[in-house]
């Protein structure tokens, strides 16, 4: 009996023993296929990129993750033009740091340990429902009409162009949570996620046209986008 | 690589540490240990061969993509455990299979139904309809309790809740069981 227990009566006990049934001849073979399976399967994993993140601690994926963002958002912080100082609004601060939280969050989802209990699918679904919300309210904090009158772009292109740039900003981050992760479920809706809140990340950072209406198509869109796209493709074409 | 297993009958953790350091024989101890287990448990929650197999396959290859995750003086069995539940678990969400009417369960094989004898095999299939009635969270707690005999405590561990929730849960899904047994002798009667 095991220690800490309570089995239920003889009974049901010796019935529920019954469904543990006799092994069946020839079952060597087939642990010996299962292994060779098995066997096979792990060397062609270590032997892909893929494999060789995979393989990596928690603890060494999360850090690479880190420091992939870190560099990512030092070089663009310092490498491009910031948003003027009128732009720079309490808003504009409380967004950014949202998104970087965002992030953080999805990073630990995607990068949970499979030994660990999956989490509940709410709860990633929560995360996704969250990071556009995130990126629609953004929209609607936007700059001063002041900044208004130093660019004068026409807003549609301009909304394509930074839909363009968010989606292409979001691409590396995409791939590079699918590398680490081990197969957590939903992992690829959060990885899409955290690739369009990556992109509103930069674009709110650097992104100097004013307007809702901008941010709506040209910003927020490109979160929607990729949980929208990602989603679908999971839909009809299932992980394997 | 080293191609030796560390000792003669090492424990299941001291069998890990070889193989994080490189002993791939020790996998394959490890697997010849756990594989069949993890084969009866998939087996009794799929009731598909193939799909068990395919289970049993991707928890050992999950276990493998883990193994620096490892700590030494780490449990294993929970480790191999948690990973199968996570899958079959995920299998159910992706194929709902749970909502399949009792009649589509009841026309698949049974496991290992050539083996056993018909009556045998009868009052199985049965068991097998009355454990898919219940819920896949009391099913869990049925299986990693009875059929692999864990405490409570690693059971929690296991399926990610407290002990007293595990020990409700199993509290209720032995009380249905009992009841749907109780109802099956009177039909026979």
């Amino acid at each position: 009996m095991t220690s800490g227990s309570k089995r239920p009566e003889t009974d049901l006990g010796e019935r529920l023993r019954e469904l543990d049934a006799p092994e069946s001849p020839g079952n060597a073979e087939l642990m010996e296929r299962m292994f060779c399976n098995v066997k096979a399967e792990c060397e062609q994993s270590d032997r892909s990129i893929r494999g060789f993140f995979r393989s990596r601690s928690t603890m060494a994926r999360r850090a690479i993750v880190l420091s992939v963002f870190a560099v990512l958002a030092v070089v663009g912080w310092f490498a491009f033009p910031l948003v003027g100082d009128q732009a720079r609004t309490v808003q504009w601060t409380i967004s950014l740091v949202t998104f970087c939280v965002l992030l953080v969050i999805a990073m630990f989802m995607v990068t949970r340990p499979v030994h660990l209990p999956a989490l509940p699918r709410w709860q990633s679904l929560c995360l996704v429902c969250i990071a556009l919300g995130a990126t629609v309210l953004a929209a609607f904090w936007p700059h001063p009409a002041a900044q208004a009158a130093t660019h004068d772009h026409g807003g549609s292109v301009m909304a394509g162009a930074c839909m363009g740039v968010g989606l292409l900003l979001g691409i590396p981050v995409y791939a590079l949570l699918r590398l680490v992760d081990r197969g957590n479920a939903l992992g690829s809706l959060v990885a899409a996620a955290a690739a369009g809140v990556a992109g509103n990340f930069v674009l709110k950072a650097h992104c100097a046209v004013p307007g809702t209406s901008h941010e709506l198509l040209g910003h927020a869109s490109v979160a929607v986008l990729f949980v929208l796209g990602l989603g679908l493709v999971h839909r009809f074409v299932p992980a394997k | 690589m080293a191609s030796s297993t560390p000792k003669s009958d090492p424990t299941d953790e001291e069998l890990m540490d070889a193989y994080v350091d490189g002993d791939e024989a020790a996998f394959r101890v490890l697997f010849e240990r756990y594989a069949p287990i993890l084969l009866r448990l998939t087996r009794r929650h799929l009731r598909d061969d193939e799909l068990a197999e395919e289970i049993v396959q991707q928890t050992f290859f999950r276990l493998h993509g883990a193994r620096n995750d490892f700590r030494r003086g780490s449990k294993l069995r929970p480790w191999v455990m948690t990973i199968a539940m996570n899958l079959v678990r995920e299998h159910w969400r992706r194929t709902k299979r749970r909502k399949m009417t009792s009649l589509e369960v009841e026309t698949q094989a049974a496991p290992e139904a050539d083996f056993m004898p018909l009556e045998l095999r009868q009052r199985s299939e049965l068991l097998h309809v009355a454990l898919e009635k219940l819920p896949t969270s009391q099913r869990e707690v049925v299986e990693l309790h009875w059929f692999q005999e864990r405490p409570y405590a690693e059971v929690a561990q296991i399926v990610g809740t407290s002990e007293g929730a595990v020990r409700v849960r199993a509290h209720r899904a032995y009380s249905t069981l009992k009841q749907l047994l109780v109802l099956e002798i009177r039909g026979d009667e």
